[in-house]
């Protein structure tokens, strides 16, 4: 007997998502006993089964850390825009007083 | 890393509001304390199947008859889900069997006692599928995650269990004086197995659950939640309570003096000697043990003929 984990997929908008685990002797058997578990109300309209020892993860949780500075990655990076957005404006009007200037 | 270390590091963790997985590190003492907690929670709900499974000949009508047959079986399926994350603890699923139907281990106070007839399953599954709910919802939060995520599936379904139970209940309180009495005759049978199944005021200093946020509220304070949300329900529609009666204090709380609580059946039932223990587990014994061929088939792998 293994341990199967299970995935449900709820709709065609969403992916898979790990719902649970169930024990059996093959693949054919953990879907049943996944179906019964994990879809008795329509709850998704697809189930995976994966054996535990075929999915593979970091043993070292650190290394999912980000090693480095790497903000330039997240919105929360560009929030000056509102700034320099100010600052290209004042800029613009300064430029085209300037060029206005020589138009004449 | 010193254990020492690993501890101080895994207390700070909890403390913090953090959670915690199957393969993440965990003092011996929690590791027993949450697989404990669990492993009674899935010998409740599958020890829960048997009383209304012996309800289901009384049910009034083949709709309800079904129904009850539905629930019964998510209350099952309940326990599948919970043994399978006791299991991840360390303890695998036959020997939490063999503790449950041998009577090393234990399982809810309410499930010790016989059932009459259709009025108890009324109670069954408003007030003591109500009481289950609060006690829930309340580890909803504890700090042992995959507990959590199997939670959120049994209390979705626990709700619906109680619209089924409160569904009966109006049933019976809207009908005839038969109906009504039936009603009335449970309530007066399950009212003090319901408040025993809270549990005495905890022992906050000592009890390791608490500390670890296993559990994130003390068993008064959850029934508390519970006297406040279903006493009114229960009076308005014309019934009374027995002993220990709740009260209603100038808070608006509803209270139950704690010397009005006779604690003897409860200490009776945690060693084993409830109404029902007995003759509940010998059921639960002969199934697992007609049952053997079932799990001995479902060993073994397929064979498909070429």
């Amino acid at each position: 007997m293994d341990v199967y984990e299970v995935f449900r997929r709820s709709g065609h908008k969403d992916p898979f998502e790990h719902c649970g685990s169930v024990i059996a002797s093959d693949s054919e058997m953990a879907l049943l006993m996944a179906k019964e578990c994990f879809l008795r109300r329509r709850e998704g309209q697809h189930l995976w089964v994966a054996r535990r020892t075929d999915i593979h993860s970091f043993k070292d949780e650190s290394l999912l850390e980000i090693a480095a500075d790497k903000s330039y990655r997240f919105p929360e990076a560009y929030r000056d825009v509102v700034a320099k957005r100010e600052k290209a404006r004042a800029r613009a009007r300064e430029v085209g007083a300037a060029a206005g200037e020589s138009n004449r | 890393m010193t254990y020492e270390a690993k501890l101080g590091g895994f207390a700070d963790h909890i403390a913090q509001g953090g959670k915690v997985e199957a393969e993440d590190w965990m003092p011996d003492d929690y590791r027993r304390g949450v697989l404990k907690f669990i492993e009674m929670h899935a010998n409740s709900e599958i020890m829960g199947a048997l009383p209304e499974r012996e309800c289901l000949p009384m049910a009034p009508t083949l709709r309800r008859k079904m129904s009850l047959a539905a629930k019964i079986q998510d209350e099952v399926g309940h326990a599948q889900l919970l043994y399978r994350v006791a299991e991840d603890l360390g303890k695998s699923r036959d020997a939490m069997y063999q503790d449950l139907v041998n009577g090393r281990s234990k399982f809810h106070n309410v499930f010790h006692y016989p059932v009459f007839h259709w009025g108890d399953v009324a109670i069954i599954g408003w007030l003591i599928d109500g009481a289950a709910l609060v006690t829930q919802a309340a580890l909803l939060d504890s700090s042992y995650a995959p507990y959590t995520r199997v939670l959120k599936r049994i209390c979705s379904e626990e709700q619906l269990h109680l619209r089924h139970g409160e569904h009966i209940t109006m049933e019976l309180a809207s009908g005839t004086q038969a109906q009504r009495d039936m009603f009335q005759d449970a309530l007066n049978r399950w009212w003090l197995p319901i408040i025993h199944f809270f549990g005495p005021k905890s022992n906050v200093a000592k009890d390791l659950l608490l500390r670890w946020k296993v559990k994130t509220r003390t068993n008064e304070d959850l029934r508390q939640e519970f006297l406040d949300r279903y006493v009114p329900k229960v009076l308005e529609l014309g019934f009374s309570f027995p002993t220990p009666v709740p009260t209603r204090a100038e808070s608006g709380q509803w209270l139950i003096k704690d010397e009005d609580i006779d604690w003897d059946p409860l200490d009776a039932i945690k060693r084993n000697e409830g109404p029902e223990t007995e003759r509940r587990l010998t059921t639960r014994r002969d199934i697992y043990q007609g049952h053997r061929w079932v799990r001995e088939v479902l060993a073994e792998p397929a064979v498909h003929a070429a």
